[in-house]
């Protein structure tokens, strides 16, 4: 987005109360934003009606400006052939002042085709004298002599080239604003606009037609006897402000339907910037991937009158009229409507983080195709290229997610999780392992493995425990451990069962010297006391999980007998097996 | 019967009431339970047990620890006692008296041939060869009160004068109640 102060809206004339504002530039929209009274005077057309730009630099005190051509209008409702339904005179006057203003053509510069639709134009057959319409879409500035054109409606003979082109622009010439401060006009034109006015208030309501006079019915917008268009006069030159420009009312801007130019100017700077922008921003196409969010709407629609949403060179949308909501609907809709808002902004910023991850991809397949032709075969060295690829990707301080490479190398990515998991494991400055007491299971680190990922590209459970099984493979530090009941373990690879054991006899033995807190109906000096998982764990800070897992490794090689009583399950010394047979009464006889 | 029975150590080791998962435990479990009932039912002149009545005493419930063997694990330590030791069991010291039942078992703290074995030396110890005692002579006459077998079964001490009888070394004779016995 740029920000740049002063804009035109408007072709030659300054445009009253626009002269001050910041120019933006979107993904989908030029926007002008009034300074003052933004919410009234603030206007947008879409990328996607725009034809061409053209830059023009700053000359002496003329500020560099930028001037918008939109695309032509495909129909236009003052067309006289469209129009069959003639609106009533004051607005068809209205439309004229505006179109006066719109086809306002710089006699100097030689750009006609701004004005590409001479439709009310008409060319005499030199056969039978008939005024033909010349065809719409008749361009001068383009038609040459190898370009069709109609025979004439009467005869059926084709018109000579030229007499249709003199026909178009003497009509477009004619056409031009009868204001005296404008550029010198054929005073012909300027006769026939200024009968035009006179004539446009005739006796009763009713049009004179310019060119036989005959006097027609106010609702018709072409002579009934001669076909001629019916224009009424243009009379929006009474008031200026402080620039020779028509005043008009806002609600003409609205109906601007035929604006050919819209020129921005750049009091203070920033067009080429703009213009650069503006340039890459129609090559790019960007609203083609995306529609638009639609224009706000001025939450008070009532204090800006006309220029709601229709001043884009598009059809006039009528302003929505916000309902008053109240009570409940009302606040049900205002929840929609902060949904769908926060719906755009999530959908936008993920935009970007796909694009992000299409880079990557592009990335990966660059490392790729770098790696195949540096003399590598693919037969021979896929493990090798993986090699590469896995290496450049550390490079480039990537952390491994399954998105980035393709799905063919999936034992890279596993190779790669095993990996960073077993780095995520050793690290000392996290040490995660040393604080699980050296071994925790599997599930609680692909919780803390997945949690340090921030919640974006997740390890699966599958492929987590695939990369865990590799780590023997890899000779990583690190080891997965099945218990019996299934449990997965992860525990350095210098683990053992014996060391487990050995530290759960030192804990027994302690117990057999100290006496317990309460008297207990055994005795604690032979047998000790009982341990449960939870002491366990508390005490080689393990996972519960995990030291109920160990006790019953423990019991598993008879170093350890369980208890099984109202508090639960809880593990002794094995005295039953492993003291001796002091009460084997089975061997006495009498 | 007056000096009251005296508890290995293991009968006061809570594990001891909870069926060990471990094999080897569980056998060491089992045999520790197998001596423990045996010297019970000696010390008690018991021959047999009914486990429905037995899970109730102190034998198989410890009031102090306040554990007990139930019925089901009862049973299944006299089901390991009554088998062989080559089938893994007990050593045959346990017999279900009604094997589909399972609520009455004899307790062979010493087995019927054990018996026969020390009435044979007792009846030679004491010159009595040739001669005929009657069963009731056997386990309640005056002759017997030092021995072992006195106030025996009288379930058992026939089934122990009946292996002497396979051995030749011994004779039934009489009804039903009123058996004598001739030792050659």
């Amino acid at each position: 987005m740029m920000r740049m102060r002063g804009a035109n809206w408007g072709r030659k004339y300054k445009v009253q109360n626009y002269q001050n504002g910041h120019a933006y530039l979107t993904s989908h929209r030029v926007c002008y934003v009034a300074a003052e009274d933004p919410r009234k005077y603030s206007v947008a057309i879409d990328l996607k009606e725009l034809d061409r730009v053209e830059s023009q630099a700053g000359f002496l005190k003329s500020s560099p400006k930028l001037t918008i051509y939109p695309k032509p209008q495909k129909k236009k409702p003052e067309n006289p052939r469209s129009a069959t339904a003639s609106p009533a005179v004051s607005h068809q006057l209205s439309l004229h002042s505006t179109e006066s203003l719109a086809h306002s053509s710089q006699p100097n510069l030689p750009q006609t085709s701004a004005s590409p639709k001479p439709i009310n134009a008409t060319w005499i057959c030199p056969i039978c004298t008939f005024s033909n319409p010349v065809p719409s879409n008749f361009d001068p500035a383009t038609a040459s002599a190898a370009t069709h054109l109609p025979p004439c409606l009467a005869c059926g003979i084709k018109p000579p080239f030229t007499t249709v082109l003199k026909a178009a622009i003497s009509t477009a010439t004619s056409r031009e604003p009868p204001l005296p401060t404008s550029a010198p006009s054929p005073a012909q034109a300027q006769d026939i606009v200024q009968s035009n006015s006179s004539w446009s208030v005739g006796p009763g309501g009713s049009t004179p037609c310019p060119r036989c006079t005959f006097v027609n019915h106010p609702s018709l917008a072409e002579c009934e006897i001669c076909g001629a268009p019916l224009a009424g006069g243009s009379s929006g030159s009474a008031n200026r402000v402080d620039s020779p420009a028509p005043l008009f009312e806002q609600s003409h801007i609205a109906n601007t339907e035929v604006s050919e130019s819209i020129k921005l100017s750049f009091r203070a700077g920033g067009d080429k910037t703009f213009y650069e922008r503006l340039k890459g921003a129609l090559v790019q196409r960007k609203w083609l991937l995306q529609n638009a969010p639609p224009v706000p709407s001025p939450s008070q629609a009532s204090s800006s009158p006309g220029l709601s949403s229709a001043v884009s060179v598009e059809s006039p949308q009528p302003s929505v009229q916000r309902p008053t909501g109240v009570g409940i609907a009302g606040l049900e809709r205002r929840g929609l409507e902060a949904r769908k808002k926060n719906e755009l902004v999530i959908g936008n910023s993920f935009e970007d983080l796909e694009a992000l991850m299409a880079s990557a991809k592009q990335i990966v397949a660059l490392a790729e195709t770098l790696a195949r032709e540096s003399g590598m075969t693919t037969s021979e060295g896929s493990a090798e290229t993986s090699a590469v690829l896995s290496e450049s990707a550390a490079a480039l301080g990537m952390v491994t997610t399954k998105d980035m490479l393709s799905s063919g190398s999936e034992t890279l990515y596993l190779s790669e999780l095993a990996r960073d998991l077993a780095e995520f494991l050793t690290d000392d400055r996290k040490g995660i392992l040393q604080r699980e007491g050296g071994i925790m299971s599997l599930i609680d680190l692909w919780a803390v493995f997945n949690r340090s990922r921030n919640g974006v590209e997740l390890a699966s459970p599958s492929d987590f425990q695939k990369a865990a099984e590799l780590w023997e493979k890899l000779k990583l530090p690190v080891r997965l451990r099945r218990f019996k009941s299934g449990l997965l373990v992860v525990q350095r690879y210098d683990w053992s069962d014996e060391k487990t054991i050995g530290k759960l006899q030192d804990w027994i033995g302690e117990l057999r010297r100290v006496p317990p807190d309460d008297p207990v109906p055994w005795d604690w000096s032979l047998f000790g006391q009982a341990i449960t998982a939870q002491e366990a764990a508390h005490r080689f800070k393990w996972s519960v999980g995990v030291a109920a897992e160990e006790l019953e490794m423990a019991e598993d090689k008879g170093v350890l007998c369980r208890e099984e009583g109202i508090e639960g399950l809880r593990f002794w010394y094995n005295y039953m097996s492993l003291s001796p047979d002091s009460d084997d009464f089975s061997r006495l006889t009498i | 019967m007056t000096a009251p029975f005296q508890f290995p150590p293991t009968y006061n080791f809570p594990p001891f009431f909870t069926p060990q998962p471990n094999t080897n435990t569980r056998h060491s479990q089992l045999q520790k339970w197998s001596s423990l009932i045996q010297s019970w039912c000696r010390h008690h002149r018991q021959y047999r047990i009914s486990l429905i009545e037995a899970v109730e005493t102190p034998l198989f419930h410890n009031a102090a620890l306040r554990k007990r063997l139930d019925l089901r694990e009862a049973r299944a330590v006299v089901d390991w006692m009554s088998k062989s030791e080559e089938e893994g069991g007990g050593g045959r010291r346990a017999e279900w008296i009604n094997e589909s039942g399972k609520a009455m078992a004899w307790i062979w703290w010493k087995r019927p041939e054990e018996w026969a074995d020390i009435l044979v030396d007792w009846v030679e110890g004491t010159g009595q060869r040739g001669s005929v005692l009657t069963v009731y002579e056997l386990i309640q006459g005056d002759m017997t009160m030092s021995q072992e077998f006195h106030g025996m079964d009288t379930d058992v001490m026939l089934r122990s004068l009946n292996i002497l009888v396979k051995r030749g070394k011994a004779q039934i004779f009489g009804a039903e109640g009123q058996e004598g016995v001739k030792f050659f």
